[in-house]
């Protein structure tokens, strides 16, 4: 289970890293196909007219769901942002319980937003949003990836809170340790 | 609700949730979704979704993770090791020597990162011990690289400036541009100190370096030269209108691959490894970006950043008197926020304010970005101090202590760019097209 768990934020985590180095290359090839037409225009040659349709919607989408999978294991490798000077004030003992409500708490936030997320994404469905450009694309796409990361999110939160309250250490708090450690 | 028992429940929830550790973008959310209990007709399931969605997919924010990505390349490349040696030779001669080494390597790190922290650690390694071994003041060595790190935020590419843009629908290429003069009126007024220091502290300087051979010097600063390229290209696209942002951004993620590949400092090991980093710092920043969507659209419901603008309106306060409030109010909450917090929270709550008042939010991005760096270097929670407190093993007291005239420094930049708004103003308005 464990295991599971932790490979199944890291996959999440390398799909967010790949979407995010295919808006790269997307971008490069358009960038390049209007370098051609310029090429092609100085020679006096017909412009190949080399674009990719929707570039900036479908590079926005990407960017959105890239995000949303990537926050579990983000929150795994002690990379999201807060205030430790609480937490690092006390005992070992309570500071393990108030991480672990601090957890739960954010586990209830992250399944607000999940469930908020999925009738964004039944909404979509129903009144079959598409985007705007020359390429239509169904919105409850991308917005299936965000609630999907959201959901993932809550799991690997519930799961954090879980650790901690059967006094293991939490991801998290691994990953920040080895940081401030400087390595 | 009244706005007067709402106003404080809300800050309560803010701080109290922070206080106990809860991650900046949930707190956030939390702040956020009490508002719209308490105050807003609206059902807050509805809107989360939207203004989060909203608020993302936009398509100037792609700009982010590849400029964040262009840097942990060039961190991994052998870049940071020639930089001191590629820079000593330009400094031997001012007061303060080598110290000064810090100041322009954070300035060069800078323009191909816009991470504060990133630009802090990776000169500070380099640096640090090689100022202990030549026997330089520790305290100035420390304090300069803790100022001069935080230039990661305003010499352009800026990662604050980019979230800024996106939240407040700002041109993030005239904000880039509005940074690049402060940051340079910053980076003087470091050097003209440090200069001023070691003429009054001459006996706390070391003896001076024997000269160096003037071939090998220029052989270490010709290495320096594709990394300025590939700045002046980056750069110099988006102020010709020939590249948006993010284009401007992949092109210098294919430069800065291509220029570690061919100095074979770079692996292919070494290259998944920055494309992880760069995601992890993207979703972290993207998470409190969305936090930021929705609290802003829940103020706008209770009314409070209204209220807010119109009251101080009211008090007809001068703008240099506003600003000064500001910038008080700013550094005491720096002492507890990082940067990006700052920025997403005052997007939320204080914008209208500010445009009421008559001031430019490009200038306004720009003041807000000075006070964040100071936000870097203010203990208990700033980063810089986290960064090289790892490096040296001081504690962030002490190093904070060492940085105060930096700090002082950068009160001064902000003064003097709200008596002269064009130091940040001029440039974008001479920018072509867009």
């Amino acid at each position: 289970m464990r295991r599971m768990l932790d490979r199944l934020y890291e996959i999440a985590l390398w799909l967010a890293a790949m979407t995010f180095a295919l808006i790269a290359v997307l971008v490069l090839a358009q960038v390049l196909g209007r370098l051609t037409d310029r090429v092609a225009r100085f020679l006096a040659l017909p412009p190949p007219g080399l674009t990719i349709p929707s570039l900036a919607e479908f590079g926005a989408f990407l960017f959105t769901g890239a995000v949303f999978l990537g926050l579990a294991g983000t929150l795994q490798a002690g990379s999201h942002v807060r205030v430790k000077l609480l937490i690092r004030s006390l005992p070992e003992a309570p500071a393990r319980w108030l991480g672990a409500a601090v957890c739960l708490l954010a586990a209830g936030l992250a399944v607000f937003a999940t469930w908020s997320s999925g009738l964004q994404v039944v909404d979509s469905l129903k009144f079959g949003s598409v985007s705007y450009g020359m390429i239509p694309i169904p919105l409850a796409l991308p917005q299936g990836l965000m609630t999907a990361g959201l959901a993932l999110f809550a799991i690997a939160l519930v799961d954090s809170a879980v650790t901690l309250a059967r006094g293991g250490q939490a991801g998290f708090d691994l990953a920040e340790t080895r940081t401030e450690r400087g390595n | 609700m009244e706005i007067a028992t709402l106003a404080p429940i809300l800050l309560g929830v803010l701080f109290g949730t922070l206080a106990l550790g809860l991650w900046v973008g949930f707190a956030l959310i939390a702040v956020g979704l009490v508002a719209m209990i308490l105050a807003a007709p609206a059902p807050a399931e509805l809107v989360f979704a939207t203004k989060v969605w909203g608020g993302l997919s936009v398509w100037g924010l792609t700009a982010l993770p590849m400029f964040i990505w262009m840097g942990e390349i060039l961190v991994r490349s052998r870049l940071s090791s020639d930089m001191f040696s590629g820079l000593a030779p330009f400094t031997a001669r001012l007061p303060g020597r080598l110290l000064h080494v810090n100041v322009l390597a954070c300035g060069l790190f800078a323009a191909v990162s816009g991470s504060s922290a990133a630009t802090t650690a990776t000169i500070g390694r380099m640096s640090l011990p090689e100022l202990k071994s030549r026997g330089y003041d520790e305290r100035m060595a420390i304090g300069s690289l803790a100022g001069a790190g935080t230039f990661g935020f305003l010499i352009p590419p800026s990662i604050i400036l980019i979230v800024y843009g996106a939240a407040t629908e700002q041109s993030i290429a005239r904000l880039f541009l509005a940074g690049v003069m402060p940051g340079a009126l910053l980076a003087g007024l470091f050097v003209g100190w440090i200069m001023i220091w070691s003429l009054l502290n001459a006996d706390r300087m070391p003896v001076a370096e024997p000269p160096t051979d003037r071939r090998e010097a220029l052989g270490a600063m010709a290495r320096l030269l594709p990394v300025v390229a590939l700045i002046v290209a980056v750069i110099g696209s988006i102020y010709l209108g020939i590249a948006s942002p993010t284009e401007a951004a992949v092109i210098g993620v294919t430069g800065a691959i291509l220029l570690a590949w061919t100095t074979g400092g770079l692996s292919l090991h070494g290259l998944a490894d920055s494309l992880r980093a760069a995601t992890l710092t993207t979703c972290m920043i993207a998470f409190i970006l969305a936090g930021a969507s929705f609290l802003t659209v829940a103020m706008g419901y209770t009314g409070i950043p209204r209220e807010l603008a119109r009251m101080i309106g009211e008090m007809g306060l001068s703008q240099y008197q506003l600003l000064a409030m500001l910038t008080l109010f700013f550094i005491i909450m720096g002492m507890f926020l990082d940067g990006i917090s700052i920025v997403v929270l005052t997007v939320s709550i204080f914008l209208p304010m500010v445009t009421a008042a008559g001031i430019d939010p490009i200038w306004f991005g720009v003041f807000l970005v000075l006070v964040v760096e100071m936000s870097q270097i203010t203990p208990p929670v700033g980063f810089n101090l986290f960064v090289i407190q790892t490096i040296t093993g001081r504690d962030i007291f002490a190093i904070a202590r060492y940085a105060i005239p930096f700090f002082l420094l950068l009160v001064l930049a902000t003064a003097i760019l709200s008596v002269f708004p064009q130091i940040a103003l001029w440039l974008p308005s001479t920018m072509m097209s867009r």
